[in-house]
């Protein structure tokens, strides 16, 4: 049963469409990647889904209630991780963390002893007493986290909570949010980071322009491309189209076209070194090709027809 | 309630770790206090002013000056001749005074006008010359008669006559208007007034438009919290904030400044938290009309300026013209000074503060449901 049920979602600023009927569901235990570049609708969803916004359309269902029939409850349930850091820089990780926790429903015993086992998981217990405004752009993400954790909740929201801060650090907060999974919380994750995706996310959710592309495991993603590896031609392909290659389009499957670059997957079961063969035989000068694992750029590439990096 | 508690409590202490607020808190209005209270400190007893005369001695020997000392016990403000421009009347005593009166022939007491000056200071000065000279009369003719010679009667007994307990008395006081507060009595409600509207209008705005900016007041609202606790919770730390600055100011008036509260000090509190309850729930308010801090601050520095002023925290309203009187009666600083003059200055009770009291609480109302209307995470 899923924890988190979000049915035809909604929601217009005007003439545009920032979400548009975009439907999923995560699961307990399960860590659920909403993919997409900045601007494609994430944070929207996320506010939706913890009644910032109301929807103009769709249902959003935690744990089998519809959020707006009962919105503390559903809150109750939930904890949300901001992109920004919401959090007081001039008071302390504990009293940040307490007050968060009293916020949350604790009562003050409970926000304190519960505080004092975040600090040490958050790996944060020697600078506890110190202002948030001293700590490091790592430390302050960990708080900005672990402030929605106080009260247990069994549906985390993460929308992009790793943004700009160094590699290490986001390793330390990658490692945290897999033991939150191992624990049995439902995640939903935001992200535009593609790694952090593959990594993480037992299913993925590719968003763009308000629209939920596609859905699936990093697998089933993949295979959309027709199989477990590209081919990339480097040629001259200003002046020519596949389409003017005689069976070309029967054949493979175009991802991206540039004038110096041909990605395609091969439809059907083919043998790599025939269609490779059949590449270097195309009416083109070909100066390279290669092969390749398809990731989930070239996933996202294939549906959008641009990069997620763009 | 425990959720507004705890808001409330956080916001507290947020303030109070800003090295900025003790200086708008308690540094800036307590320097406004004393120069306002000097600047506006009015000679004596506001219930029997001192009216300001300008006493030119010529008289060498001992009876100009004892007669200097009877105009001062009967209430007047003796001038020295450097500040002659704010004097109401001028007396001057001859050079020959003293030997005058002791040969028992008639001494003229000069009593000159002084263009511009005011009227009722004028009369007063005239009552009180009347009455100085019927003392010194009288005085002299009591030493004369513990002699029997005129013209043996030194500065000694005469002083140990005066010194005497009157056998009647007449106490005098004006009747029919409320004196004017003046001093720390009127600089110190003033200014508080004036800097509790304005702290509570900008920690209150200032904090609710950053809170939005860097997303506090957004993650507040995914917790299982409402958006009236959280307006109350905001309008609560911040009246916190004002008590502080209430208590403070309370303290130091008495026991620094000698400011006579009143008879009816829970009354004054009182007053204080109605207007600060209107403060904050102002300065939440226009925290949630405005997106930039800067617009905020500035919305809410010239409002409690405007306030301040027009309420009366400058100047007295008693001197004020009928049409700013009637202005002040639009605003809450108008109504709160009103009600603190009444407990402060003129040391009446609670019933004469219900009035101002329900006014007050009005406001309070009006500005706490327009801030729960209109705020925004």
């Amino acid at each position: 049963m899923s924890l988190l049920r979000v049915q035809g979602l909604f929601k217009a600023f005007a003439a545009i469409r920032a979400v548009d009927s975009v439907s999923f569901e995560v699961r307990p235990g399960e860590i659920y990647g909403l993919l997409g570049p900045n601007g494609a609708g994430k944070t929207t969803t996320i506010s939706m889904i913890s009644g910032l916004l109301k929807p103009d359309a769709g249902e959003v269902i935690v744990a089998s209630t519809p959020f707006w029939s009962d919105p503390q409850k559903a809150k109750r349930i939930m904890g949300v991780v901001p992109q920004e850091l919401a959090i007081y820089e001039e008071l302390t990780g504990r009293e940040n963390l307490e007050f968060w926790g009293a916020m949350a429903g604790l009562s003050s015993g409970e926000a304190r002893s519960r505080t004092t086992e975040l600090l040490e998981a958050l790996t944060l217990t020697d600078r506890a007493k110190d202002a948030v405004k001293t700590y490091s752009g790592g430390m302050k993400r960990r708080i900005n986290l672990g402030c929605a954790l106080l009260h247990r909740p069994k549906l985390l929201l993460l929308d992009e909570p790793t943004v700009g801060i160094d590699p290490q650090a986001r390793l330390n907060i990658l490692e945290f949010i897999r033991n939150l999974r191992a624990s049995g919380t439902a995640i939903l994750y935001t992200t535009h980071y593609l790694e952090e995706a593959e990594l993480l996310c037992q299913r993925i959710g590719i968003i763009d322009h308000g629209r939920l592309l596609a859905e699936g495991s990093l697998k089933e993603l993949q295979d959309r491309l027709g199989g477990d590896r590209l081919f990339v031609l480097e040629a001259e392909l200003k002046e020519t189209s596949p389409d003017s290659w005689d069976g070309f389009r029967q054949r493979f499957r175009v991802i991206q076209k540039t004038e110096r670059q041909l990605v395609v997957s091969a439809i059907g079961p083919r043998d790599p070194s025939e269609c490779l063969k059949d590449l270097l035989g195309l009416p083109v000068r070909v100066e390279n090709v290669m092969l390749k694992r398809p990731s989930l750029n070239d996933v996202f590439l294939q549906l959008t027809g641009r990069e997620l990096r763009e | 309630m425990k959720r507004i508690r705890d808001i409330g409590h956080n916001d507290l202490r947020l303030f109070l770790k800003s090295k900025s607020a003790y200086i708008w808190l308690f540094v800036m209005p307590l320097a406004f206090v004393y120069f306002m209270g000097f600047a506006n400190r009015g000679p004596g007893d506001p219930y029997n002013r001192k009216p300001p005369v300008l006493v030119e001695n010529q008289d060498p020997n001992f009876l100009g000056r004892v007669f200097l000392d009877e105009l001062d016990t009967q209430g007047m403000w003796l001038l020295n001749p450097t500040n002659r421009e704010t004097a109401a009347r001028t007396i001057r005593i001859p050079t020959n005074f003293t030997s005058r009166v002791l040969s028992g022939e008639q001494s003229k007491v000069g009593f000159f006008k002084r263009d511009g000056s005011a009227e009722a200071d004028a009369a007063l000065i005239e009552v009180r010359l009347v009455r100085a000279l019927i003392a010194m009369n009288s005085h002299l003719l009591e030493t004369v008669n513990q002699t029997n010679a005129p013209e043996t009667v030194t500065e000694k007994p005469l002083r140990a006559v005066m010194k005497r307990p009157n056998p009647v008395r007449l106490n005098a006081t004006f009747a029919g208007r409320k004196p004017v507060p003046s001093g720390f009595n009127f600089s110190l409600p003033g200014n508080l007034v004036m800097y509790l509207m304005m702290n509570l209008m900008i920690f209150g705005g200032a904090s609710v438009a950053a809170e939005r900016r860097n997303g506090v007041l957004r993650r507040l609202m995914v917790h299982p919290v409402t958006k009236l606790e959280l307006v109350m919770g905001k309008i609560y730390g911040l009246m916190l904030l004002g008590a502080v600055q209430i208590i403070f100011f309370l303290v130091v008036g008495k026991f620094t400044m000698g400011v006579n509260l009143g008879a009816n000090l829970p009354a004054v509190m009182l007053t204080l938290l109605v207007l600060g309850w209107v403060g904050s729930s102002l300065g939440v308010l226009v925290g949630s009309l405005f997106a930039a801090e800067d617009r905020v601050t500035g919305t809410c520095v010239l409002a409690s300026l405007l306030m301040g002023a027009l309420g009366g925290c400058w100047w007295p309203l008693e001197i004020a013209p009928p049409a700013l009187q009637n202005l002040a009666l639009c605003l809450p600083t108008g109504w709160a000074l009103k009600a603190l003059h009444q407990l402060i200055s003129f040391g009446s009770g609670f019933g004469a503060v219900l009035l101002p009291l329900g006014v007050l609480l009005a406001f309070g109302a009006a500005a706490n449901l327009l801030a729960a209307r209109f705020f925004r995470s």
